[in-house]
């Protein structure tokens, strides 16, 4: 049996027939083709589909497709403007705090969450969260001078 | 399977009726999804109920602070008034999963899963909740051991039963909760124990204690016999000492791969529990 889902990603409303034992994350790579939302472990222990829903970080592995009714959603394709990438992008592309990739997007989604509603975050505040997103590279410190830098221009160009 | 987003209680129940015993209440969903898809918890239908605004709710009322069932882990480790009140289940809530788990996960959730590693459950298992619990036959309200039928295995069936709502009493000035907890590391990780502990001391002395530890059985296990030696004594470190070696008397660790042998557990339980004890002397100014 399938559900209708209508909810807003990126900006653009969506309708669409779903079944809803499918899992969000599913839905956004397999029927949206926003494959920039990663699946490390599909379990909530790695963080890499990490996306923001109503404002808030969550692991969109762990929802199911229905959670989303009437619900506004960002993935990372979303973060970037007119063809113009985010400031946290820029930060983390400057700090070099990108390694393989592959846990980039949920690092990205993770702090701006952060910084969307704490705009001068402690290092420990940074820490709690991307506490739940893992780096198997290990380039954590850089990833936390990003945020802080990233924080900090963004307070300058407020 | 079929979606219902519930939105009062009574859309819950007409749901239990109408799909017989054979649809499963949806909180956060971040264990049943799983659970879900490995076949554990078959169902025909999921009931969301966090779109339910009365069970969205902290709030107080009269001498009781009442949970929703669909409040999130986050929104109880930010709520002022918990923290003003019950700063352990603020720090348990706190340290649940991620941030991204607890955003979607609720405190319901944690005591239904069953699930004795569970931070949230066991800050919340030393406070004597009321676990308030509806059906078409009723509401009825089940303590927190009432709650635990066994390893992961719930006493409320969520087929038929809806949790509605966590009420713990205000503490008065003189009583303390705490909570400690061992770990490997600081996020995305269960504990190797835990341990809390609520409180009232008078002239210096416990009036009475309640102690409980995980996971060492089935739910939070109350440390029984180191309740009963502390009570009438003076809240100090020598006998919160005792009391931690006492409570290896009710406890009965399992070993487990990542997080601790059986004698590793059983070495460090009393130190988490008088950390726990001496937790709830320093916030009262005694230690």
């Amino acid at each position: 049996m399938s559900e209708i889902l209508k909810c807003i990603i990126n900006d653009e409303e969506i309708e669409a027939c779903v079944d809803p034992e499918m899992r969000l994350v599913d839905f956004i790579r397999e029927r949206m083709h926003l494959t920039g939302t990663k699946i490390g472990c599909k379990k909530g222990e790695c963080g890499a589909c990490t996306i923001i829903m109503d404002g808030n970080a969550v692991n969109s592995c762990l929802l199911p497709v229905m959670r989303a009714e009437g619900t506004v959603i960002q993935t990372i394709e979303g973060v970037e403007k007119d063809g113009r990438l985010h400031v946290i992008q820029e930060e983390f592309i400057n700090k070099g705090a990108i390694q393989c990739g592959f846990c980039t997007p949920g690092m990205i989604m993770s702090s701006k969450a952060l910084l969307d509603k704490n705009p001068s975050p402690t290092t420990d505040e940074v820490k709690e969260a991307l506490g739940g997103n893992i780096c198997r590279c290990t380039g954590y410190k850089k990833i936390e001078e990003a945020v802080m830098s990233a924080a900090k221009r963004l307070r300058e160009e407020a | 399977m079929k979606y219902i987003i519930a939105e009062s209680v009574d859309d819950v129940l007409k749901a239990f009726s109408e799909t017989e015993g054979k649809a499963m209440v949806l909180a956060g969903g971040t264990d049943l999804v799983l659970d879900a898809e490995s076949g554990k918890k078959p169902s025909d239908a999921w009931i969301d109920i966090m779109r339910i605004p009365e069970l969205r709710e902290i709030k107080k009322e009269g001498d009781r602070i009442i949970i929703g069932s669909a409040v999130t882990l986050t929104e109880i480790a930010r709520s002022e008034l918990i923290k003003k009140y019950y700063p352990s289940l603020a720090k348990g809530a706190g340290t649940v999963g991620s941030l991204q788990i607890r955003n979607a996960a609720t405190l319901t959730g944690n005591i239904i899963s069953a699930q004795p590693a569970a931070d949230a459950a066991m800050a919340l298992a030393p406070l004597d909740p009321e676990i308030v619990v509806v059906s078409n036959e009723g509401e009825k309200i089940l303590n927190m051991e009432e709650a635990y039928a066994g390893f992961g295995k719930s006493a409320i069936d969520s087929s038929k039963e809806l949790v509605k709502e966590v009420r713990i009493r205000i503490p008065e000035e003189n009583e303390k909760a705490s909570f400690i907890r061992l770990e490997l590391r600081k996020s995305l990780s269960l504990p190797m124990l835990n341990a809390a502990a609520m409180a009232k001391v008078e002239n210096g002395v416990i009036k009475y204690i309640r102690i409980t530890m995980a996971p060492v059985g089935v739910g939070p296990k109350r440390a029984r016999a180191a309740e009963e030696f502390l009570t009438g004594k003076e809240l100090n470190e020598a006998n919160a000492g005792e009391a931690g070696q006492l409570a290896l008397k009710d406890a009965n660790p399992r070993s487990n791969p990542l997080r601790g042998s059986k004698e590793y557990r059983e070495a460090t339980l009393p130190v988490i529990v008088e950390r726990a004890v001496m937790e709830v002397g320093a916030q009262l100014g005694l230690a």
